[in-house]
C-alpha cells in the first residue's frame, strides 16, 4: 500500500460536471482528491481486506444472533424496549440486507483492524462505485498511471444484481433528509441502481411520510408504503414520533431493523467479548467496564451512535491526544484500543471496505488531516498493480 | 464529503444500460377486458380463468383505487358519473370517493413475470380511450390479448387517506447528515 502522487486529470472540471459533482476552480471537486492515489497489491486486497471483511461480517452476524435473544444486550445498545421483538423478528425472519461499509485501520502490512461498521447509512457510495472507476479508466488512458492497473470495485454491478434478490414486489419508496445533498445524492444513486434492476421506485422526504387511520405509512399521494429504502438511521426512526408505529406498519425496510445492532458502536465490545484476540479486532469495552483497564490509558472513546467522526476522544498514556466536538454523546460510550491510522505526509488514510449482500465488493479510501476521519475528509482513489 | 445536486448514471464501466429509447419501454404479453362478459366472449380465453381473474381484480378495486374526499375532485379526474363512494370514511367521518372500475388486466395472462396479480383498470377524463392502472400507468386502449408496458404490470399500491404527516424527520433537522 503506497500513496503515490499523481497529476490531476486535465478534464477534471468536465468530469465533475458530468456527474453533477461540485467543482471549484483552484480547489477541485469538493470531497475528492486525485492529486494522489493508493496503490495496492492484489494479495493485499484479497488477503488483508476482502477476505477479512467477509469474515468479520460472519462474526457480526453471530453478534446479532446473540443480541436478539438477550435483552441485556439490546438494553446496553440503547435500543428502545418497544423495538426489541421487532428487531429480533426481522433477524429471525431472514430479512435481507443490502449494503454497508466497514472502516478499517490498515497500512499495507499486518492485519487490518475494524474501527467501526457503517452498517445502516453508509455514504461515499457514488464516489466509490462510479467516480473512482472513471478516474482509473481515464488516468490509464491519459498515461497518468501505469496501464494494466485494476481496482477493487464491483460495487455498482453488485448493487444492481442484489436488488432483485431482496424479494420486493410493487413500488419501492426511497426516503432521506432531502436537505442534505450528500445523503440525497447517495440515495438517488441507489434509486438509479434499483431502476436499472427493473424496480418501480419513488423518492420522498422522510418528513413527507404520513400515517393513515390503520397505522400504515403513506406517501404524499396517499399511496400506502410497502417497502422503504431509507438513508435515515434506525435510532432516529425509533426515537421520532412515528417510530412507535413502525413495528405494526407492515413496511419492509432496507436496511432491515437488525442492522440497528451492527451500526451501533456497542458492536465493538460485543465482538471483542465473543471473539477476543481475533486478528482483525481491537480490544473494546463498554465505558466503565473494569476490564477496560487492560487498555492502560490508551484508547479511543466513542458514543454508541455518533456520525462523521463527531464526539470522539483519543487518549494516549492517560492524556487526551485529540477530541472532536459534535451533537452526539448523550447516550453511553465505548472505549476501543488505540490503533492509530497510518500517517503519510500529514494525511491519515482510512480504508473502507464495501459489503453488498454481505460480500466484499469494493474499496473506499478517505483521508483527513487528523487521526479521526471527519466530515471534511477527502476521497482518494486507489489502484491495484502487481 | 462530496456535494451533489442530482445524479445521472449514464456510465462508464461496462454497465449495460437498457438500449431502448425512453419512449419505447419493454412490453409484455397481457390480456385486458372491459367486463367479465367480454372475456367470456373471447374464444381464446378460458372461462374459469376469466372469472377468477375478474374476481381478483374486483376484490382489489376498493383498496387500490385513487381516493378523494370530494366527489367533484374525483369527477374532475375521471369524468362525470364515473365515481362512487369508497367503503371507507375519513377519520372525521366524511365520505371518500373513488373512480369506477372500468376493466381489468388478467394476472394469469401476463408474460415475463412470475405470479402476477390481476388488477382493476380505470379511464381518466382527459384520456378516456386508454385504460390506466390504479397507479396511473397507461395500459393502452386495446382489449383482448395485447401487450402492455412492463411497468404497468407491477402490483398497484394501496391508496389510503392520510391522517397526519411530519412524524419523521426531526432528528435529521437536529443532527444534519445521516452519513457514516
Amino acid at each position: 500500500m503506497q500513496r503515490i502522487p499523481v497529476t490531476e486529470r486535465p478534464n477534471l472540471a468536465q468530469a465533475a460536471a458530468g456527474h453533477e459533482l461540485e467543482f471549484t476552480p483552484g480547489q477541485g471537486v469538493t470531497g475528492w482528491d486525485e492529486t494522489a492515489y493508493y496503490q495496492f497489491t492484489m494479495s493485499q486486497i484479497e488477503e488483508d481486506l476482502e477476505g477479512p471483511s467477509e469474515e468479520l461480517e460472519g462474526l457480526c452476524f453471530e453478534v446479532v444472533a446473540r443480541a436478539v435473544d438477550d435483552e441485556e444486550v439490546l438494553r446496553r445498545l440503547g435500543i428502545p424496549e418497544h423495538f426489541w421483538d421487532y428487531v429480533a423478528d426481522s433477524w429471525r425472519n431472514g430479512e435481507k440486507n443490502l449494503y454497508g461499509r466497514m472502516d478499517l485501520s490498515y497500512d499495507g502490512d499486518g492485519p487490518a483492524k475494524l474501527l467501526e461498521y457503517n452498517a445502516d447509512t453508509p455514504t461515499a457510495l457514488y464516489e466509490s462505485a462510479v467516480f473512482q472507476w472513471e478516474w482509473l479508466e481515464q488516468a490509464m488512458a491519459l498515461g497518468l498511471i501505469p496501464r494494466g492497473c485494476n481496482q477493487f470495485n464491483d460495487v455498482h454491478e453488485s448493487i444492481v444484481a442484489s436488488f432483485p434478490l431482496l424479494g420486493i414486489d410493487g413500488l419501492s419508496h426511497f426516503a432521506c433528509n432531502q436537505d442534505i445533498e450528500d445523503d440525497k445524492g447517495t440515495l438517488d444513486y441507489l434509486e438509479e441502481c434499483a431502476r436499472e434492476a427493473g424496480m418501480d421506485t419513488r423518492f420522498l422526504a422522510m418528513e413527507e411520510i404520513g400515517i393513515d387511520d390503520r397505522g400504515r405509512f403513506t406517501d404524499s399521494d396517499d399511496q400506502v408504503i410497502t417497502t422503504l429504502i431509507k438513508l435515515y438511521p434506525w435510532e432516529w426512526i425509533m426515537d421520532e414520533e412515528f417510530g412507535r408505529n413502525v413495528p405494526a406498519s407492515g413496511v419492509r425496510f432496507i436496511e432491515p431493523p437488525w442492522k440497528a445492532i451492527l451500526s451501533n458502536k456497542g458492536l465493538l465490545p460485543l465482538l471483542w467479548e465473543m471473539f477476543e484476540g481475533h486478528p482483525n479486532l481491537l480490544p473494546a469495552f463498554f465505558d466503565g467496564d473494569p476490564a477496560s483497564d487492560m487498555l492502560a490509558g490508551s484508547y479511543v472513546r466513542k458514543p454508541l451512535l455518533s456520525r462523521q467522526g463527531a464526539n470522539i476522544e483519543i487518549v494516549q498514556g492517560g492524556k487526551t491526544l485529540f477530541h472532536s466536538d459534535g451533537p452526539y454523546g448523550a447516550e453511553a460510550h465505548i472505549v476501543q484500543g488505540f490503533h492509530p491510522l497510518p500517517e503519510i505526509g500529514g494525511n491519515y488514510p482510512l480504508v473502507g471496505c464495501w459489503l453488498v449482500a454481505s460480500k466484499a465488493v469494493g474499496l473506499c479510501i478517505r483521508e483527513d488531516r487528523t487521526l479521526v476521519t471527519g466530515k471534511d475528509c477527502r476521497f482518494i482513489p486507489h489502484a491495484i498493480l502487481d | 464529503m462530496t456535494r451533489w445536486n442530482t445524479i445521472s448514471v449514464a456510465l462508464l464501466m461496462g454497465v449495460s444500460l437498457i438500449a431502448l429509447p425512453a419512449c419505447e419501454e419493454a412490453k409484455v404479453d397481457a390480456a385486458v377486458f372491459e367486463t367479465l362478459k367480454q372475456c367470456y366472449d373471447d374464444p381464446s380465453m378460458n372461462q374459469d380463468r376469466c372469472k377468477i381473474d375478474y374476481k381478483e381484480a374486483k376484490d382489489q378495486h376498493a383498496a387500490v383505487a385513487p381516493k378523494y374526499t370530494s366527489e367533484a375532485d374525483c369527477q374532475a379526474d375521471f369524468g362525470s358519473g364515473k365515481c362512487e363512494k369508497a367503503p371507507y370514511q375519513t377519520s372525521s367521518g366524511g365520505s371518500v370517493f373513488m373512480p369506477l372500475m372500468m376493466g381489468y388486466m388478467m394476472g394469469s395472462m401476463l408474460g415475463g413475470r412470475r405470479s402476477m396479480m390481476s388488477q382493476p383498470l380505470y379511464r381518466s377524463a382527459d384520456n378516456p380511450k386508454s385504460f390506466r392502472t390504479a397507479d396511473n400507468r397507461n395500459v393502452g386502449s386495446a382489449t383482448g390479448r395485447t401487450q402492455v408496458a412492463r411497468s404497468a404490470t407491477s402490483r398497484p399500491s394501496f391508496k389510503s387517506s392520510t391522517i397526519k404527516r411530519g412524524g419523521f424527520g426531526s432528528s435529521g433537522r437536529r443532527f444534519g447528515s445521516a452519513a457514516t
